[in-house]
């Protein structure tokens, strides 16, 4: 049997997983996954045809269950998102390795089940994004839920708490997606994807608007999609730092993997538009891209309230999602483009920002937002890596966020969908004031005594960061090199290609060229670092040679206001802020409880014999008959 | 004391011909845009708003509000100040970015006013810091105050706007006014002297007793430097 390039990276990865789990206890254990992540990576790039020029790599491996053949294969969509799970997966074990592991045991960790339980969420997300029928789909997608079980659970506490509320949801959804499977398959007899395509055609409205809903609800739980996000948050934020840092990155992109592979490239999008709402002017395609736009906005305002810079991060980690579904719903070729490219941007953003949040948290020993402040002179670099994270995260060039964002944006225009649009905008909005609390209350303003003697986070952490940070600056400056492989991957699910150059995309109704953009933001930049710098000599003063009105300022005086940060915003929207998602899980919470309560009543009330006797007479009744 | 006066005027030789007329622009250019810092003392503050706002609109001139000191150019002094006061408006002047000009709205300014007696007010500001211009009157009308800033901008383009320099040059006689209001443990946070050889104006009347008595029990600020070391530091005494 010759191994195909897919089999040798499954194998590597399941050599990785072995290797974590065999002498994952040593401290150069973290070094030698890094390294095996590293040949996972490059594994990958052998098969960087199917990033450029599409096509498939069939796994050698395949068998027959029940009449079900079995397969795993890669295509154009697969890779992109290996490329981005292999990537997190790379830097932030990077991260992982060195100073921080030190720690991590110092505190009580458990290194070992740390990098079992990475490496065990790569090879699960590897063996999902190669699933080559929706029953090797399903059986991917159970694997990555539990293995992200794992990985979330791992801190303890409160960790544990926010990990058992994930695989609630997680299994409600897997069930859904099941339930889904049992209506394909009686549809269509099988659970190939040329049959399901060919099934769809013929299925009756009823049944797709059913399998809309089951699968689209499914993965939506995965991805954080509103009314299913309240358990993402605190499950990502609670994670220990590189682990927030990989899940933030790519975990719930696998729900965005599955809606591409099953809603959009089996069912179709124009099918899906096809579905009309009884008595409304709306379809389901319109249900989805509001949903996307209220999963956009309603975190992104609950982050602008959060006080932990990882509950920020994680809340926007559920909103940006939103602009990803929203880019694909829309479809045509800007969209399409802008929702894979924020796929990829968000990644790399997502995992340098909570790295950075990390570093602080390595040296400061908090995330509380309240508690820190001034960080800049001490942590100059990490300041930067957050500073080039945030503006990704906000959409605002010269990052690479800018570029995917306005690609959005652009076909919301382009179909005429301006209120969707004006949504998008109030998201961006919130993301903008709450990044800028964000780097505010950590970096800027006034060192705090106790942190007087803080040094920078250590080179093993410093570097992933700074490889990342440029990666997000470089593909802002050239979105060309990625929007080169989402160019195969619209074309394998079936979405219009948009033109794409280096600097950006060609279009009739307005190009970008990130080339120009960035360099005549530099130019400015330019002019004004000529200024500053031939004005002669600055001087540095003291934080207390300030100005607070003539106060004479000393360090016991406090005059960073970090609390309430938003007080004039929040006395106008704070209303707003009622807790119904909250409501609405307790309330199913308690009805369930409540149900399982009578039902104990019941068999706790009759004695035993009974219902043995009662059993055992229906089980022959039913023979019998 | 009038120091005003007596700084001596150096005629420095300048090869460049080109020098003068870049000169000039310069101070054409800063008299042009001056920001004014909002740090109002007493009742003179009342008739501000009516000079920046439409009907006098001191903006026609360039003239406009700044919130902080360190890019302000003018400190207006509108009224009387007492000694607390003082304190502060010493400080927010020294954190001021030289060239930088004081101008002592109404009277009390100029030798305590109504207020000659009283016990909390200094009397005379330039005692305490340069004053480049006072405007009488108690209080003077908006049409004062804008005819007042702009004989300022007249005197910054012509050259002559330059007391602060005298800040520096006579640091000594200034601090020893401040010592005898405020007691000897005096200090600000900005360290003037530093300041002086910066802008190469230090001269015999820039040290003496006073500074010295300063220097006894100056605790100074120590500058916070961006720092890329990868060790910790040990703890500062």
């Amino acid at each position: 049997m010759i191994l195909t390039l897919l089999d040798e990276l499954l194998l590597f990865s399941g050599v990785t997983l072995l290797v974590a789990l065999t002498i994952g206890r040593g401290l150069a254990a973290g070094w030698m996954v890094t390294i095996l992540y590293g040949g996972q990576l490059l594994a990958l790039t052998k098969m960087a045809a199917l990033g450029y020029e599409g096509g498939t790599i069939a796994s050698s491996l395949s068998f027959e269950v029940m009449g079900q053949m079995l397969n795993w294969r890669f295509d154009a969509l697969s890779w992109f998102f290996a490329l981005i799970t292999l990537g997190s997966a790379l830097l932030s074990s990077w991260f992982s390795c060195g100073a921080w592991e030190r720690d991590y045991i110092k505190q009580g960790g458990n290194i070992w089940l740390f990098h079992t339980a990475m490496a065990l969420n790569v090879f699960t997300m590897l063996i999902l994004l190669a699933s080559g029928d929706l029953l090797s789909l399903f059986i991917g997608w159970e694997l990555v839920s539990w293995a992200g079980f794992l990985l979330m659970a791992l801190a303890g506490g409160v960790a544990t708490k926010a990990a058992m509320r994930y695989i609630t949801y997680a299994m409600a959804g897997g069930m859904a997606v099941f339930g889904g499977l049992a209506l394909v398959y009686s549809a269509s007899g099988s659970l190939q994807l040329e049959a399901v395509i060919t099934a769809v055609e013929q299925i009756s409205t009823t049944k797709l608007w059913l399998l809309v809903i089951l699968f689209g609800g499914g993965f939506g739980i995965k991805m954080g999609l509103l009314p299913f996000h309240l358990w993402q948050a605190p499950a990502y934020a609670e994670t220990p730092g590189p682990g927030s840092a990989f899940l933030g990155a790519i975990s719930s992109r696998m729900g965005l993997f599955a809606i591409l592979l099953v809603l959009v490239k089996l069912f179709g999008i124009v099918n899906i538009d096809n579905l009309k709402v009884p008595f409304t002017l709306i379809d389901a395609r319109d249900l989805l891209a509001w949903l996307a736009v209220l999963t956009i906005i309603l975190p992104t305002f609950t982050a602008m309230k959060q006080n932990d810079a990882r509950h920020l991060l994680a809340w926007h980690g559920i909103g940006q999602g939103g602009y990803m579904l929203l880019g694909i719903v829309v479809a045509d070729a800007m969209g399409g483009a802008g929702g894979l490219l924020h796929v990829f941007n968000h990644a790399t953003y997502q995992a340098a920002l909570f790295m950075a949040v990390t570093a602080v948290i390595y040296r400061t020993g908090t995330s509380d937002l309240n508690k820190l402040g001034g960080l800049v002179v001490r942590m100059p670099l990490s300041f930067m890596v957050l500073l080039i994270g945030i503006i990704g995260l906000a959409g605002l060039p010269p990052m690479n966020g800018f570029v995917s964002k306005w690609l959005v944006y652009r076909s919301l225009l382009n179909q005429g969908m301006p209120l969707l649009f004006l949504a998008a905008v109030i998201g961006t909005l919130g993301t903008i004031l709450s990044v800028y609390k964000l780097i505010h209350n950590i970096f800027l303003g006034q060192l705090r005594v106790e942190h007087e003697h803080v040094a920078e986070a250590p080179w093993s952490m410093m570097i992933p960061m700074l490889i990342l940070s440029a990666i997000i600056f470089i593909t802002g400056l050239m979105p060309g090199i990625p929007l080169e492989w989402i160019a195969s991957v619209l074309q394998t699910v079936g979405l219009p290609v948009p033109q794409y150059t280096l600097g950006g995309v060609e279009s009739n109704s307005g190009s970008l060229d990130m080339i120009w953009v960035i360099g005549v933001l530099f130019a400015g930049f330019g002019i004004g670092a000529v200024i500053f710098y031939s004005a002669g000599r600055s001087k540095r003063v003291h934080q207390l040679d300030n100005y607070a009105g003539g106060h004479f300022l000393s360090a016991d005086v406090r005059y960073q206001y970090s609390d309430n940060f938003y007080a004039g915003l929040m006395h106008l929207i704070g209303g707003w802020y009622r807790g119904s998602f909250l409501w609405l899980e307790r309330s199913i919470t308690s009805m369930i409880e409540f149900l399982s309560l009578g039902m104990q009543g019941l068999y706790r009330r009759a004695n035993a014999e009974f219902y043995l006797l009662s059993t055992a007479l229906f089980v022959i009744a039913w023979a019998v008959i | 004391m009038s120091s005003i006066k007596q700084i001596p005027v150096v005629e420095t030789k300048r090869t460049n011909p080109l020098a003068r007329v870049f000169d000039d622009l310069v101070r054409f250019c800063r008299s042009r845009s001056l920001f004014i810092l909002h740090y109002c003392t007493g009742c003179g503050a009342i008739e501000l708003p009516p000079a920046m706002t439409s009907r006098f609109d001191m903006e026609r001139l360039g003239i406009q509000p700044m919130v902080s000191p360190r890019q302000a150019d003018i400190l207006l002094i509108t009224g009387y100040v007492s000694i607390k006061t003082l304190k502060r408006v010493i400080l927010t002047y020294e954190q001021m970015g030289s060239p930088k000009y004081v101008i002592g709205i109404c009277s009390c300014t100029v030798n305590g006013g109504m207020y000659w007696q009283s016990y909390a007010t200094a009397k005379k500001l330039d005692e305490y810091m340069p004053v480049d211009l006072y405007i009488a009157g108690c209080m003077p009308r908006p049409e004062a105050v804008i005819t007042g800033l702009q004989q300022l901008m007249d005197r910054i383009h012509s050259g002559q706007a330059n007391s602060w320099e005298d800040y520096y040059r006579n640091y000594d006689y200034y601090l020893g006014n401040q010592q005898k209001l405020f007691g000897e443990n005096w200090q600000t946070p900005t360290d003037v002297i530093t300041e002086a050889k910066h802008y190469d104006l230090l001269s015999e009347g820039t040290l003496g007793d006073h500074t010295r008595l300063l220097e006894q029990h100056q605790k100074p600020l120590e500058a916070l430097d961006m720092r890329l070391g990868h060790e910790l530091k040990e703890p500062r005494k």
